[in-house]
């Protein structure tokens, strides 16, 4: 015991500096780092299962089990909101780009930073409790930065998946390690930078690596020992699929199916190395049992030559049911996709119409495509699509040697950023990007699990790009109202009681907005690019709203290491 | 040239007497012949190893034995290695400190290129913030300018094929667009 916690103490004051990863990015600050003082009662799954009630805590990544990110408290309020300001800003020792979503249990902050550190704060004053600072392996390999985007607490337990593919029970007064499990071969281009979901003592987690060739997974562990419990490959054996022509939105995707045919019968079926990594947390649905989620990009990107079929299950919604991981029902966007206009940003479960104006359990998805997809949650089926939040031009132009341009670029749309949902306005509030980009494509045999795009995304320099807020109305698909930002969003959203939106910027500013009009009531400069999702909680009477200011690795935002909260006077 | 040359012959010979070293620093004597006693390379084609990522190191050896990347020098000394060797070695040189080579900032109008090159491929994705690189990505700020333009030149032809993803990004972009790279890179 005692040993262990010196361990601890090690971790928390100064491996950060041994690990050799990334010392350039890390800011060192000599912190007194008292360990063993988060005072929070263990997390039940009864408060789990209530979270979208709960205005005291924000016990989930995005926010409850439907992941509505729809908060329920209401102190902060349109009339009011111009008098917000920073309660506290906690430095983290890691100036790289911030995902992480704050989780809050009883006046007690979980957050993590790139290279999965993680700090447990006071919530009311940001003051540390504790620190985690990872001893990463010397082997990560990941596409777009060395992210996390948060934990999950369940029982005394704050639950961690790291960069180079660990699971891992942390304990949430003093941060010690409890246990690790490893997930899966970092070399072979695995890597975790998603925020596991736990629910029924399981920790659900998918993987990255769908620019390295790997095989996908979504996997429940043991929550108390961290044993695997099932496991569902998003690429099925027989991957190959109907043959789809036409996505779902009915447009043409110029597939050369007998070309593909041919390559089939030669090859057999790709489905070992074709990626499909799950970027987001899945929604559980409490009454069926059933978690839906959206499964990533084959491998590799661009090139289609190698992967005959429509290469099942990636670009997909899919259903599994939660005690078994067995298959449930599944919805291609794109079929055989070669622009990785994937599926990343995280489902949520909404009441929709369906076609006939009739109320049922739907589910929706934003797209990389730039739609905001509807689904009935029965069988996964498509009820309708959005109007386009962003321009779409040339669709779906094959990848060519020289590049060719096509609207949205590869980064959508809408990114791995999750959206939030007013249910009582039926809104669904979304950030976009517009980032005009050529698709190059280029041939090469599956490379040991190294970077496998088939080509590249390229920028096109001498085009202006820009981003959004959309308000999409998901019963009708029809866009309610529209905010033009200079810049591609990246991060994440939240809707609130208060009849508000808050959300932030690669250019620092981070604003709330009327929910039902998009009209700016505040704004903030942190200094460095807002591109993570908010929270929000109450501690003391008080309603808080706390983001991480970290930039972003992918679109090159200003680094920061801030979590910042804001509260009324 | 030749003497040059004769001095990688040389250390070979002296390495493989010491096939069954024992200590870190035994292993890694012989690498200092060419990729020099303070960590700065004896020739400009030869590329920092001093203070470069671990998981990069660590693969870059792991390729050479496979003979995933081709290279008549790195091949025979790689393939004595085991993996706990490499890792080892690529432990021990990310310890040391990057050596500063003295290279010249590039001037304004080729680092502006540079950047809009950089920014259209988005070279930080991966090799992060000012170049620094983590984990199986390499550091590429301040080095050697010569070994630069020698391997994105292997990348672009795929004499350097152990990572087709690389050579993709690095054919996509213009020869005249890799220079200024080459020169801002070496520069910082
Ligand atoms: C005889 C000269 C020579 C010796 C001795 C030598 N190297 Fe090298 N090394 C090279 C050259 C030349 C290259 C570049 C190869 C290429 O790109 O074709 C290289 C490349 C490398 C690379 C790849 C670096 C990068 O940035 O991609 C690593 C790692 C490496 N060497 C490690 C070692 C280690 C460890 C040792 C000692 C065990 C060693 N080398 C000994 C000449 C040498
Ligand atoms: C998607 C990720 C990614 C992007 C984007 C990327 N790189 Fe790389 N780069 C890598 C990886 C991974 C390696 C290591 C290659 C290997 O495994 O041998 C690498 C290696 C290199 C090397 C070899 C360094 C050495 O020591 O031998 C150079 C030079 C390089 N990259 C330059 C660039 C430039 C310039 C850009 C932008 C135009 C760029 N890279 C964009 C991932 C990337």
């Amino acid at each position: 015991m005692y040993v262990k916690g010196l361990a601890a103490f090690a971790a928390a004051v100064g491996v950060g500096l041994l690990s050799g990863a990334a010392i350039a990015q890390e800011v060192k600050q000599e912190k007194q780092s008292v360990l063993g003082n988060a005072n929070v009662p263990p997390v039940t799954q009864e408060q789990l299962n209530a979270a979208d009630k709960n205005a005291k805590d924000f016990l989930l990544t995005n926010g409850n089990y439907a992941q509505t990110r729809f908060y329920p408290g209401k102190q902060i309020s349109r009339d009011n909101v111009k008098n917000l300001h920073v309660a506290w800003i906690f430095q983290t020792d890691v100036k790289e780009s911030l995902e992480t979503s704050p989780i809050v249990v009883d006046g007690v902050m979980y957050v993590t930073t790139s290279f999965s550190h993680v700090y447990a704060l006071d919530a009311k004053t940001g003051q540390q409790l504790w620190h985690y600072a990872h001893k990463m392996g010397p082997i990560t390999v990941y596409c777009c930065g060395p992210n996390n985007r948060g934990v999950q607490v369940l029982g005394d337990r704050v639950y961690l998946a790291t960069l180079d593919s660990k699971l891992m029970a942390l304990n949430a007064k003093t941060g010690e390690v409890v246990w690790t499990t490893n997930i899966a071969d970092p070399e072979l281009g695995y890597s975790e930078t998603m925020a596991p979901t736990v629910v029924k003592d399981k920790v659900l987690i998918g993987t990255n690596g769908g620019e390295y060739g790997i095989r996908g997974f979504v996997r429940a562990y043991d929550a108390k020992t961290g044993k695997q419990l099932w496991n569902f490959n998003t690429i099925p054996e027989n991957s190959v699929g109907v043959w789809a022509t036409k996505d779902a939105t009915g447009r043409d995707m110029h597939r050369n199916i007998q070309a593909e045919k041919d390559m089939l019968a030669k090859i057999g079926d790709p489905y070992a190395k074709l990626g499909g990594g799950v970027w987001q947390n899945p929604s559980v649905d409490l009454a069926t049992n059933r978690i839906y989620f959206v499964v990533g990009n084959p491998s590799p990107d661009l090139d289609g030559s190698n992967r005959p079929g429509d290469n099942l299950y990636t670009n997909s919604l899919v259903s599994l049911d939660l005690d078994t991981g067995k298959y449930v029902c599944h919805f291609q966007y794109i079929a055989h996709d070669v622009w990785d206009l994937d599926a990343v940003s995280p489902t949520v479960l909404v009441d929709v119409k369906d076609k006939g104006g009739k109320t049922i359990p739907g589910v929706i998805h934003a797209g990389k495509t730039g739609h905001i997809y509807v689904h009935d949650r029965k069988d996964c089926s498509l009820i309708r699509f959005s109007e386009a939040m962003v321009p779409q031009e040339n669709m779906w132009v094959l990848p060519t040697k020289e590049g060719a341009r096509m609207l949205p670029g590869a980064n959508g749309g809408v990114e791995w950023s999750p959206i939030a949902t007013d249910p009582g306005q039926e809104l669904a509030y979304a950030i976009n990007l517009h980032q005009p980009m050529t698709y190059h494509v280029e041939s090469t045999a599956y490379p040991n699990g190294k970077l496998w795009l088939g080509g590249a995304f390229k920028v096109i320099p001498s085009e202006k790009q820009s981003g959004n807020i959309t308000a999409v109305n998901y019963n009708t698909g029809k866009i309610k109202w529209q905010v033009k930002t200079p810049e591609p969003m990246i991060g994440g959203i939240l809707a609130t009681a208060g009849g508000l939106v808050f959300t932030g910027e690669g250019n620092g500013k981070f604003a709330a907005y009327n929910s039902s009009s998009g009209k700016e009531l505040w704004s903030f400069r942190a200094g460095a690019g807002v591109n993570a999702p908010p929270s929000s909680y109450m501690v003391g009477g008080k309603q808080y709203v706390v983001v991480g200011a970290g930039g972003n690795v992918q679109l090159d935002f200003k680094r920061g290491n801030n979590i910042i909260a804001f509260t009324l006077d | 040239m030749l003497g040059k040359q004769m001095m990688c012959g040389a250390a070979l010979l002296l390495m493989a007497g010491q096939a069954r070293a024992e200590t870190i620093e035994d292993k890694v004597a012989v690498c200092a012949g060419c990729h020099g006693e303070a960590g700065k390379p004896i020739d400009k084609t030869i590329p920092t190893i001093w203070g470069q990522q671990a998981g990069y190191l660590y693969i870059q050896l792991r390729d050479f034995k496979r003979g995933d990347r081709k290279s008549e020098i790195m091949q025979p000394i790689a393939t004595q290695f085991e993996r706990d060797d490499m890792l080892a070695i690529a432990e021990y040189f990310s310890q040391k400190p990057w050596p500063d080579l003295g290279q010249p900032r590039a001037p304004k109008d080729v680092a502006a290129k540079a950047l809009s090159a950089s920014a259209s491929v988005g070279c930080p994705a991966c090799h992060l913030d000012r170049f620094q690189g983590d984990g199986t990505v390499p550091r590429l700020a301040g080095m050697g300018r010569d070994y630069l333009a020698k391997t994105i030149a292997d990348f672009r032809t795929r004499a350097r094929g152990n990572n087709p993803g690389m050579s993709d990004l690095m054919i996509a972009t213009s020869p005249d667009d890799l220079a200024a790279l080459v020169e801002y890179l070496a520069g910082l």
